[in-house]
């Protein structure tokens, strides 16, 4: 049976080698606001950053090596993320949010210049999850718009049934820069956070099949990115480092499928430019 | 069912993987900016979840929640014959002045909507009388009565419109009741429409559309029963109240009466009664705030009770001449303290405030909000949900 049994399966797996160690670091160069989520996969660091630079509007997967290291594939076990660890020496944009996401798909060149339907073009299907459920959709500015507040979109896709659904208007924010998480803003009517609000019922995405700007255009392009959320972590300052253990302070122990893309989403409380933060993580597997 | 040790926690989550996380955002409403002291429910705000909806239905029926309906966060879908648990949980807010807040999760149960205009049902006195309330056994006046048709399975139901998956029992005077149906047994509808429902034998066949297969129209007068979708003795039930559109001038005393989880009716809410705030704006939980006659989130129970299996009356000193309130049934899961602008505020469930709340099939969980400081509209708050099951 993979997975951990009993609590002392999780210790005798480390005990026998059956964990994964890597650190990380992240030092955007985006002059972030508080408030609006930045996705630190296009960040520059370790790993490399990511620039979802494909064939437009054609689904996309990311190399799993080229996210946070987790350790390779481990078939028929399955592997956890047993602990991570958080730090900066820049105050300016704590404290921080973050969510360790799985990065599964994604739809790049979106325009927000145009009030067109734009059909994507599912060639590849989602490499992991592959119902859908669970699976949330961001859409991550990769070409900076002029003044997007307010404007709107809709999003076609298929649900975690299989059905194919129209989203309701989401909403853009401020956040002008490259990385920003484009429905997220700290007090602005419409937005829905860092993950696109779904049609009622909606539990999951499998894959996305249009997108058209419902309210206003503007001149940027953004992907409209596939995600896990996995787990949830934070730094409050610069005295501390932050720990958390999955089994232990925050049980969970979220799985980490093999071929795994790991990034972070954060919520900064001001400028990310020039603030590096570092970190470690810790799997294992039974 | 549940998690019999740590071993068996740390089993079912990793090996059977019966593990899901949610991941929300809500804004406080978009017109009133919420006063310190005041409580505010984000049901009905926008979001993600989006905004659900109240004041919906007919005035003075119940109405009931699940997990089904717009503007309640997703927490997994149905596990029995597993329990589901809240592992772990976490909120926070960028936006200005927001701090300090308490965020309550809350399973929401059903809501009785009291109009003060329009029809029918308009609330229309002011003068602490008793009205009527459609939910729950206790009588006739709180029932609906209906007829049968057996050769299509659906029942008329006259006075209410009952939404669908509602938990409901049957009753008869003067005669039997429809063939296929009986009285003391749960049964759950199948909404037809504003007036017709069919009957299901569980809330799965009813979300299925399984209905009852009606075999005679019955004779006398038929009478329809809402109940409480969960937690149906009523224990750890409490009641607020809300408005789903603005109210009027008015700063009325206000009363309910219920019966508790041992089945004793008429405890009335004690004295000093809440006061209602003027011109309630939408979202708030009118009777909070600071100063005499506030109290907050939750209506004060009568002496000795813990908690409220359904509401038969309720009554006003004043009128509130316009606007939609609402009494709302809820079940209280979860506070989480907020203190700074940016910090989340997290709850590990299991080590640190160990509780491991239980989250039924078909709850409708929504936040409310304790405002600790003057808030301004639309002010954004995100977080997590973790749950697991075994």
């Amino acid at each position: 049976m993979a997975g951990f049994g009993r609590h002392g399966a999780l210790a005798d797996a480390i005990e026998q080698g059956q964990s994964f160690f890597a650190t990380w670091r992240k030092s955007p160069s985006a002059a972030t606001t508080i408030g609006i989520w930045t996705d630190l996969s296009m960040a520059p660091g370790n790993p490399f950053p990511n620039y979802y630079a494909s064939s437009p509007l054609v689904a996309a997967t990311l190399n799993g090596d080229e996210g946070i290291r987790h350790g390779g594939n481990v078939a028929p076990l399955t592997k956890h993320l047993k602990s991570l660890m958080m730090l900066t020496t820049t105050a300016t944009a704590l404290p921080l949010t973050a969510v360790l996401c799985d990065y599964l798909l994604y739809y790049p060149f979106v325009d927000m210049g145009s009030g067109d339907p734009q059909a994507m073009t599912n060639v590849v299907t989602l490499p992991r999850y592959a119902d859908g459920e669970g699976v949330q959709i961001m859409a991550v500015l990769t070409n900076p718009p002029g003044a997007p507040a307010g404007l709107t979109f809709t999003v076609d896709y298929v649900d975690q049934d299989g059905a194919a659904k129209t989203s309701p208007a989401n909403t853009f924010g401020a956040g002008v820069v490259t990385g920003t998480l484009a429905t997220t803003d700290r007090a602005r009517q419409g937005t829905s956070g860092p993950f696109l609000r779904l049609a009622d019922g909606t539990t999951g995405v499998r894959s996305i099949t249009g997108f058209t700007m419902t309210g206003g255009l503007d001149v940027g392009l953004i992907s409209l990115v596939l995600v896990k959320p996995l787990a949830t972590h934070g730094i409050r300052g610069i005295d501390a480092p932050v720990e958390r253990d999955y089994a232990l302070d925050f049980p969970s122990l979220p799985r980490i499928v093999d071929g795994a893309f790991l990034g972070l989403i954060a919520c900064p409380s001001g400028s990310l430019a020039a603030t590096a933060i570092h970190g470690t993580i810790t799997t294992t597997w039974n | 069912m549940g998690f019999s040790s740590l071993d068996d926690f740390i089993s079912e989550v990793t090996a059977n993987g019966k593990f899901t996380r949610t991941d929300w955002n809500k804004l406080t409403h978009a017109v009133t900016a919420q006063a310190a002291g005041e409580w505010h429910a984000l049901f009905h705000s926008t979001g993600n979840p989006g905004a659900g909806a109240l004041g919906g239905g007919t005035s003075k029926v119940f109405q009931t929640l699940d997990d089904r309906v717009a503007g309640a966060i997703p927490h997994g879908g149905d596990v029995a014959p597993d329990t589901k648990h809240l592992l772990n949980a976490s909120a926070f807010s960028a936006a200005a002045t927001t701090m300090p807040a308490v965020f309550m999760l809350v399973d929401l149960l059903g809501y009785i909507p009291l109009l003060n205009t329009g029809s029918p049902n308009p609330i229309t006195t002011g003068a602490s009388t008793d009205i009527d309330l459609i939910m729950g056994e206790r009588g006739t006046s709180q029932q609906l009565t209906f007829t049968a048709d057996n050769s299509t399975e659906i029942i008329t139901h006259a006075g209410g419109d009952v939404a669908d998956r509602t938990r409901v029992r049957v009753s008869n005077s003067g005669g039997g009741l429809p063939g296929g149906l009986s009285a003391a047994t749960d049964y759950w509808t199948i909404r037809q429409s504003a007036t017709t429902s069919k009957l299901a034998a569980s809330r799965a066949n009813a979300i299925a559309g399984t209905a009852i297969d009606i075999t005679t129209n019955g004779t006398g007068t038929q009478y329809l029963s809402l109940l409480l979708p969960r937690y149906t003795d009523g224990a750890g039930v409490q009641a607020f109240m809300t408005p789903s559109t603005v109210m009027g001038a008015a700063t009325p005393n206000l009363k309910i009466t219920t019966t508790d989880p041992d089945g004793n009716t008429g405890n009335a809410t004690p004295a000093t009664l809440p006061a209602g705030k003027t011109a309630a704006a939408v979202g708030i939980v009118p009777y909070s705030g600071t100063g005499a006659g506030k109290y907050g989130p939750f209506m004060p129970l009568a002496a000795g009770d813990r908690g409220i299996k359904d509401v038969y009356y309720y009554s006003q000193s004043a009128s509130w001449v316009s606007g939609a309130n609402n009494i709302v049934l809820a079940r209280p899961l979860l506070t989480l303290p907020m203190t700074t602008i940016g910090v989340a505020a997290e709850r590990d469930l299991l080590n640190q405030m160990p509780s491991l709340p239980r989250v039924y099939d078909g709850a409708c969980l929504s936040w409310l909000i304790y405002a600790g400081a003057n808030t301004p509209v639309s002010s954004g708050f995100f977080g997590h949900l973790d749950f697991g099951w075994g």
